[in-house]
């Protein structure tokens, strides 16, 4: 998985459209793969890479809005970018409730198109990190016993030490072993980055 | 074979043919009765009248007698008695019988015995076929006798009805004897009125009868005939009315969908159009854009710019032949092919019927400046049709922008030695001066939503059978339109 070159998904049924525009899109040093067929685009690209994809709306067989609904469908967070030759109002709204990045018409100038795909870019390496980091602190939360859990919830609640052992009925010298043990648990190398990465844990199995 | 569209007509107009049937019967039924009813109104009237008179004339015959009886003339003198006949037509001769004589006649002894019982006149020797009957009055000393003639006991002079052609039968009846004062018609069928009345005298109750028959043929045909076509001339009328705004219902229908079917046709090709152009120019932008960034790389990609500027100029040409494809596709026949005379006046009327609806809709109030010599000119009949509509709409929706007491529609048609002219000019905001260049330019518009390609049809249309169409400022305010043709004759 080569998460530092990002590649792009160019999905248009005329040749020279594609290649002139992944000509274009290669200038500025990102990978570009083509696809003249939509149905061979979803059956083939890479949904773990990073990066960004630019999708016709006037294509032959599918339109480009529907293969903007089936990515979101089938969980692609990859984000699209919808070009069309002739654009209306219910169109570009239609796609961006679908979930579309950007909507450009053709003929796209080369630095709206350039900046819309470094944009979508960059978010969705941004989305990927962060989703990495949340399935990494759920996995540091899930080994934490009950009890350590009752204190982090307080801790994350505000109560000092004496607090939470007059709530928990234990003496202060037992809460200080468990916030020990959680701050080594959860690798946590001060109270306000315990908080920041694991408050909305707490929440969500408070509730 | 022949009874079938007859048949289908039948069925379409049924409702209408079984109204017409129902109000013609009723109308002519109507009428009917009310003939019957002045009919019998009037013979009610010559019958009372005839009653009236004959019961008169026979209580004179009473009153002779009293007399005679109260003055009882002497046999031997003058015997003033007999002079009587002269006096009463009717009265044929007078018999008397004095104390112990004898009536010559036994039937006139009855009679007087009679008379005596019941102290009045009574009759004797009644021959009614013979118009013939006696009168008897038993008095003391003297009993007298009338021999009467009942002909000439009618009073024709004052009798209500010619007694040879009038159709009522009147007769006198009495002990089913029957004495005929006027035969009258009496046929069959139709319908009959009776009369019967005694007349007003105890000593001749004779039964007055009159009848009258109707025949079919005193129906007033005529009137009822006339009741009938004007029935069905008004139906007939009111259902060619209703069709005729049936037909302009639809055909203002038709011309609507006309307009939105050539709008769709025209979105449809302007977004074909779009597509087929911009594939070729995003590939030529992008090309020569992707160029023109190999060439400021350091050092600069020159055999990928070159390329890219190869392709470039492929799809350049790729773009134009769209463009003349898509030309050759819309053009249309030449107009100049069809040309024919066309009255402008009928075109612009004809125009402004169809769009009464939205001239109406908007309150707009037309003006229509012609001469009354026709101005024919050389068109094609649908083109023009399409350019007077164009500019009527034009003007309408530019109308819609003020106040409604300002909307005035102005359309002159003139003719000179060579052009007929047409120009339609508003009062709306006008042509803004930066757009007057511009007006006929292919997709160029001030309406929101609008193509842009109206009026420059319009011009297209007009160029091609040899016409100009042009656009200028009208004063006070508002935009004037002059379309300008070749005169048919020219």
């Amino acid at each position: 998985m080569n998460t530092l070159s990002p590649l792009i998904h160019l999905i248009d049924d005329d040749e020279a459209v594609r290649s002139s525009l992944a000509l274009l899109i290669s200038t500025v040093g990102l990978r570009v793969q083509a696809w003249a067929d939509p149905l061979a685009f979803m059956a083939g690209f890479d949904r773990q890479g990073i990066g960004a994809i630019v999708l016709d709306v006037r294509m032959p067989g599918i339109s480009g809005l529907s293969v903007l609904d089936q990515l979101v469908a089938q969980g692609v967070d990859q984000p699209v970018i919808m070009l069309t030759g002739h654009g209306t109002v219910e169109m570009c709204r239609r796609a961006f409730k679908s979930g579309a990045a950007e909507f450009l018409e053709k003929p796209v100038d080369d630095e709206a198109l350039l900046e819309a795909l470094q944009n979508a870019v960059r978010a969705h390496v941004k989305s990927r990190e962060r989703h990495q980091a949340d399935r990494a602190a759920r996995e540091r939360y899930a080994q934490l016993s009950a009890r350590e859990r009752e204190v982090l919830g307080l801790i994350v609640a505000g109560l000092t030490n004496k607090e939470i052992g007059r709530a928990l009925d234990v003496s202060p010298r037992t809460v200080e072993t468990h916030r020990a043990n959680l701050f080594a648990k959860l690798q946590a190398e001060s109270l306000a980055q315990l908080i920041r990465g694991y408050a909305v844990l707490v929440d969500e199995s408070a509730q | 074979m022949h009874n079938a569209p007859m048949f289908d007509w039948a069925r379409r107009y049924r409702l209408w043919i079984a109204a017409g049937l129902v109000a013609s019967a009723l109308g002519a039924a109507g009428l009917a009765r009310l003939q019957l009813a002045q009919l019998r109104d009037a013979f009610e009237t010559d019958a009372r009248i005839a009653h009236r008179l004959l019961s008169q004339r026979v209580v004179q015959h009473d009153a002779v007698l009293a007399t005679l009886a109260l003055l009882q003339p002497q046999a031997e003198s003058s015997a003033p008695e007999q002079r009587l006949t002269a006096l009463y037509p009717q009265i044929l001769g007078v018999q008397r019988r004095d104390r112990e004589a004898d009536w010559a006649d036994a039937r006139l002894a009855v009679a007087e015995t009679l008379s005596r019982a019941v102290r009045r006149p009574a009759l004797a020797g009644l021959d009614l076929a013979g118009a013939r009957y006696q009168l008897v009055l038993a008095a003391e000393p003297t009993s007298f006798a009338l021999q009467m003639d009942l002909r000439t006991t009618v009073p024709w002079s004052e009798w209500p009805m010619a007694p040879d052609t009038s159709p009522v039968r009147v007769t006198l009846e009495h002990d089913s004897q029957s004495f005929v004062v006027q035969p009258g018609r009496i046929g069959a069928g139709g319908w009959r009125f009776d009369f019967h009345k005694h007349l007003a005298s105890g000593s001749q109750p004779f039964d007055v009868v009159a009848q009258r028959q109707v025949g079919w043929g005193e129906l007033p045909w005529g009137r009822m005939a006339a009741w009938t076509l004007a029935v069905a001339g008004l139906l007939a009328g009111a259902c060619v009315l209703l069709r005729q705004r049936e037909e302009r219902r639809r055909a203002e229908e038709l011309l609507r969908l006309g307009q939105v079917a050539r709008l769709n046709t025209l979105g449809e090709l302007a977004a074909g159009m779009a597509h087929e152009v911009n594939q070729p120019l995003t590939a030529l932008l992008a090309s020569t854009q992707a160029a023109g960034r190999l060439l400021a790389e350091d050092p600069p990609d020159l055999d990928m710019a070159r390329n890219a500027m190869t392709v470039a100029a492929q799809q350049a040409r790729r773009a134009a032949d769209v463009v003349g494809r898509l030309r050759r596709a819309v053009q249309r026949p030449d107009p100049a092919a069809q040309l024919q005379a066309v009255v402008l006046q009928d075109a612009v009327n004809n125009a402004l019927y169809l769009l009464a609806p939205e001239l109406q809709r908007r309150q707009v109030a037309s003006q229509v400046d012609a001469p009354v010599t026709p101005v024919s000119v050389l068109a094609e009949p649908v083109a023009l049709e399409q350019i007077i509509h164009n500019l009527l709409m034009n003007a309408l929706q530019a109308l819609e922008q003020v106040p409604a007491a300002e909307r005035k529609l102005l359309i002159t048609v003139a003719g000179d030695a060579l052009h007929g002219t047409l120009s339609v000019a508003d009062t709306g905001p006008g042509i803004a001066p930066d757009v007057l260049p511009r007006l006929f330019e292919p997709f160029f518009t001030t309406r929101t939503g609008g193509l842009g390609l109206g009026l420059n049809l319009c011009e297209t249309l007009a160029g091609g059978m040899g016409g100009q169409l042009t656009a200028a400022h009208h004063t006070p305010r508002g935009a004037a339109f002059r379309l300008s043709l070749p005169l048919a004759s020219a």
